[in-house]
């Protein structure tokens, strides 16, 4: 990983498209603000290197640092990343209800390390209309209010900056696999400040094969659906290929080939599907309407996996076969159409003081660029 | 100024340019002035208005240059003497009325006194208003020093009702804002009583109805008015010559030029060749006088600035006595000899002597110019143009270029004159994108607000100073919603024409005598129009912000937003902070990733320090003007803010 400053972060992601408006940079210092789904820079910072740079997820993103750090290894390329099991999830009988997008797996967990004390404050995403409108929550009876997908770039990061200047210090960030990258490299205290003490004490990811422009989704509903009254949005497991939008008097159907334009550039050179740097990662799950997938990945996810499922937050239940290999073959086809795109236009592993926005060993990245026909670990 | 009103005859002052320009209108018995502020203009009228009273005169800043020279000529009708005042932008206002008044006359004696600005030092163009008195057909006069400044304005009064029309008496920066050595004459005793006598034969000069029609017949009364004037410029005692009989060279000149060709001359000890013709009439020129002065010398040099006004109206005479004479050789701006823009000094004079005369001239050592070069560099701290500490156009400017950097749609700002007018530079974040005339940023902001339809999708944001709002704003905002611009204009209210002085304006419970008078209140006549306003305060940075996010946001038509604070200069807040300010140095992190310093770096204002050595901003308790917005800008909470007792 190498750490430039704000000018090149300007340069690099701002300028270029790539910018996700994960809200990693926002808050940090006064130069990045974010209105309206975008970030953007208020004025020129003239310092080589910032946390700006060191924590974006869309810049000079290392994956076998990263990979070091997680599981001390390099990166393998392996389409889900490195997990240690996968489960069928559902919110149990304690976890309170709510309007979720599927299995509510996510609230659930989010209430129960609240009560348990695993957390003390919860960084969410909710919506306001359709703009995402993050929050810091600290009651687990706020947490209902943030269920559902939200399907567009959020700067959910902003709630985390805020949470550490308010002196929060076991947070627990539900987000993005953007998120999660950003989220990774800012608790492995790239700038080596000497006063760090890790914030975070819980991640938990959120399947994404890509997200929407938040003011392009806006723009383009303003002429299908008053922003009020919609109610939920949907994309219904391929090979549908539309989003629904439930309002409060009917239901809309998109082609999903109409809004791909929406796409930020920065979603295209995303590799990671499954949020591999999370402690479990959480998706739909495929054929079963009412439940997730939950991808254990750490230890402490593996507990807090556990612990809720005795406690009757979460139902478990065992991952079919069939579904896995589905899973992986999306995910690594989602590696392979970004690895291709970033090693297209010359972003990847760059050479001589030029700045990648992905760096990886040769091993993975020639593995996750071959034809991903069929792989299952 | 006292001494304008109880200055004896025959007594000498020290009076600046404007001052005796002034106290030439009193001698004259001028009963009613007008005029808008600009510099270098403002205090003719801001002189008269302090002696008003005592003088039993009537005098206004008026909602623009045009209503002031309405005004004036409304007292003229009614058989007063009256003047009006601007600077050189001011008479381009004031044209569509002044070419309709010419053309009917006037009646009691009327002046107008534009004063320009050859080199743009207060202005933001080089535009001057001598070539207005050919266009308009009125006489026009330049004061040569600031003796001539005094003694002209009577002179021009007098001229005025020996005609019946306006004349025009220019003055420019080094005149109206230097000081000079002038002697009083007599104030009159008694004013005429105002009568506007509309009843007689239409086309009665004195007692008709007063237009510029019917034209083909007025038109030809004004042309014998000018040629009038023409004959009287032939003895005029403000058109004076000194040097030898038969010079080798006469130099032509008025205005300030006059004492700038006084001093090459003297310098170089030219005197015995050099002949000076000081014009104080230079539209139209006094044939014969020029003639008799031409026929003396065969080579002529011009002296004045900006536009060849003089050269060109010489070498029309020129060609025309060409037959009789012989042809001259004319040395001027044309061929290079003076430059062709900006203020002219002592040594470009000499420059032009030196070469026509064929002289070796060194002002100063070649290395005594570069070692005051390098004592200047060395010596004179750097300074920006700024906004003064605690000015709340800072705040200002400092929330609409992040509202429109949070934006993020690359909108833009249209503006104008006034000190706002910063907002180009540093100081204002270079949030300000457009700058012309008074009232012309909202006039633009009108238009690109219905370029939607072409494909623009930029956010527009106008501003506009409190006193331009009154001036020329009011029709741009009518345009604006009437055609449903999408745009946000914000009028920066400091409760006063802050940049020229402190003038009150129609906004304000006071006039420019001191006498109460009726305001109007601009968030009033916004809403009035039909545009949807808020007023807030600029220093409230947070609440200002989302205000104007929210007005920037959508398509709403014209949204209006006031920013009320007063100027930090203006009297009611001068030396009266209202926070005791401090800065933490623990607290503050510098340089370092979370700030680098934005006070002193980004923010900057003066009152804001950088601490090289400690590596920490301070606050610098001398300029602080304690507005406490430094402590809304901080990202750290460094800086804190206490109410003072």
């Amino acid at each position: 990983m190498q750490i430039y400053g704000p000018g090149e972060l300007l340069d690099d992601v701002l300028q270029t498209g790539l910018c996700i408006s994960c809200g990693a940079c926002v808050h940090l210092c006064p130069y990045f603000a974010t209105w309206r789904g975008k970030t953007a820079m208020m004025f020129s910072c003239d310092r080589k290197q910032g946390r700006c740079h060191a924590f974006c997820p869309k810049t000079e993103v290392d994956l076998d640092q990263l990979s070091s750090k997680a599981n001390n290894a390099d990166y393998t390329g392996a389409p889900m990343g490195a997990y240690q099991q996968v489960f069928m999830a559902r919110a149990g009988d304690k976890s309170g209800g709510g309007d979720f997008q599927d299995g509510g797996t996510v609230s659930a967990l989010v209430r129960f390390a609240l009560e348990t004390g695993r957390i003390d404050a919860a960084v969410l995403t909710g919506r306001n209309g359709l703009m995402p409108s993050p929050g810091l929550v600290t009651h687990s009876g706020e947490v209902a209010a943030f269920a559902g997908s939200k399907y567009t770039a959020a700067p959910t990061l902003v709630s985390l900056n805020d949470g550490i200047k308010q002196g929060y210090g076991r947070m627990g960030v539900v987000g993005t696999p953007c998120q999660m990258t950003a989220v990774a490299q800012m608790r492995s205290n790239p700038m080596q400040d000497s006063d760090f003490s890790d914030p975070v004490a819980l991640t938990i990811g959120l399947f994404c094969t890509w997200a929407l422009d938040a003011r392009g989704l806006l723009a383009f509903m303003e002429k299908r659906a008053p922003e009020e009254e919609i109610l939920k949005i949907r994309i219904p497991p391929p090979p549908a290929g539309i989003l629904v939008l439930e309002t409060q008097s009917r239901t809309i159907e998109i082609p999903l080939d109409d809004i791909r334009s929406l796409v930020p550039e920065g979603c295209r050179v995303c590799p990671d599907m499954t949020a591999e740097w999370a402690d479990v990662s959480v998706g739909a799950m495929e054929g079963e309407d009412g439940w997730n997938t939950l991808v254990v990945r750490s230890e402490k996810g593996l507990k807090l996996a556990e612990d809720a499922a005795s406690a009757g937050y979460i139902v478990l239940a065992d991952f079919p076969e069939t579904s896995l290999s589905h899973l992986n073959t999306a995910a690594a086809a989602k590696k392979k159409r970004a690895f291709d795109r970033a090693c297209s236009q010359g972003l990847v592993n760059t050479e001589k003081g030029g700045r990648a926005v992905l760096r990886v060993n040769k091993q993975a990245l020639e593995k996750m660029i071959s034809e991903p026909g069929g792989i299952h670990e | 100024m006292s001494e304008l009103i109880e200055g004896k005859p025959g007594q000498r002052y020290l009076l600046m340019g404007n001052q005796a320009i002034a106290r030439g209108a009193l001698e004259a018995g001028v009963s009613v002035a007008a005029g808008y502020p600009g510099t270098p203009s403002s205090e003719i009228i801001e002189n008269l208005a302090k002696v008003a009273d005592e003088a039993n005169m009537y005098v206004e800043w008026s909602s623009n240059e045009k209503v002031a020279a309405e005004v004036a000529a409304a007292a003229s009708f009614a058989g007063l003497r009256s003047l009006c005042v601007m600077k050189q932008n001011g008479v381009n206002v004031a044209s569509d009325f002044l070419l309709h008044l010419v053309g009917g006359g006037t009646r009691g004696g009327m002046v107008i006194v534009p004063c320009d600005d050859p080199g743009a030092l207060s202005s933001i163009n080089e535009g001057e208003s001598r070539h207005f008195a050919r266009m308009l057909e009125i006489p026009l006069l330049e004061p040569g020093d600031f003796q001539e400044a005094k003694d002209m304005v009577k002179w021009a009064f007098e001229l005025s009702e020996q005609i019946g029309n306006l004349v025009m008496l220019r003055s420019v920066t080094r005149l109206s804002h230097a000081s000079g050595s002038v002697k009083l004459g007599a104030l009159p005793e008694n004013r005429p009583r105002a009568r506007f006598r509309h009843g007689g034969f239409v086309l009665d000069p004195q007692e008709g109805a007063v237009t510029s029609a019917p034209v083909a017949y007025k038109h030809v009364l004004q042309q014998e008015k000018l040629e009038k004037a023409e004959s009287l410029f032939e003895d005029c005692p403000f058109n004076t010559y000194t040097g030898p009989e038969n010079p080798e060279l006469l130099v032509i000149t008025s205005s300030a030029c006059n004492l700038y060709c006084r001093e090459a001359i003297e310098i170089l000890g030219v005197s015995d060749r050099a002949g000076l013709l000081k014009l104080g009439t230079t539209w139209p020129l006094p044939k014969k006088l020029i003639r008799t002065h031409l026929e003396n010398c065969s080579k002529v040099l011009v002296v004045e600035e900006v536009i060849p006004f003089l050269e060109e109206n010489l070498k029309v005479l020129a060609a025309e006595l060409a037959m009789e004479i012989g042809p001259r050789t004319i040395f001027a701006k044309r061929d290079k000899t003076i430059p062709s823009v900006g203020e002219m000094n002592p040594d470009y004079v000499i420059a032009a002597l030196v070469k026509i005369f064929d002289l070796s001239y060194e002002a100063a050592p070649a290395d005594y110019v570069e070692k005051a070069g390098l004592c200047v560099m060395a010596g004179a701290p750097g300074r920006d143009l700024t906004f003064c500490p605690g000015c709340p156009h800072r705040a200002s400017y400092w929330t609409l270029h992040n509202v429109l950097a949070l934006d993020n749609r690359d909108g833009f700002i249209c503006g104008d004159i006034g000190c706002y007018s910063l907002g180009m530079r540093e100081t204002g974040y270079y949030a300000l994108k457009t700058m012309h005339a008074m009232g012309s940023g909202t006039g633009l902001a009108s238009g690109f607000g219905k370029l939607d339809q072409f494909g623009m999708d930029q956010p527009i944001v106008a501003v506009s100073g409190d006193s331009t709002f009154f001036h020329s704003v009011i029709p741009a905002l009518v345009n604006a919603v009437h055609y449903n611009a999408d745009i946000t204009l914000v009028v920066f209210d400091n409760s006063g024409t802050a940049m020229t002085g402190f003038q009150p304006h129609p906004g304000l419970e006071v006039d420019a005598m001191g006498h109460d008078a009726p305001s109007i209140d601009i968030e009033s006549v916004c809403r009035a129009v039909g545009a949807q306003t808020t007023v807030c305060d600029p220093f409230d940075m947070e609440l200002t912000r989302d205000i104007l996010l929210e007005k920037i946001t959508g398509k709403n038509g014209v949204q209006v937003l006031i920013f009320k604070q007063s100027c930090a200069l203006s009297p009611e807040k001068k030396g009266k902070p209202r926070y005791e300010m401090h800065l933490d140095e623990n607290i503050c992190i510098g340089e370092n990733c979370g700030c680098n310093k934005l006070c002193t770096r980004v923010f900057k204002c003066p009152g804001l320090n950088w601490d090289e050595k400690n590596q920490h901003a301070r606050i610098d308790e001398v300029i602080c003007a304690g507005c406490g917005v430094c402590a809304s800008v901080c990202p750290t909470g460094a800086i804190t803010k206490k109410e003072r007792a």
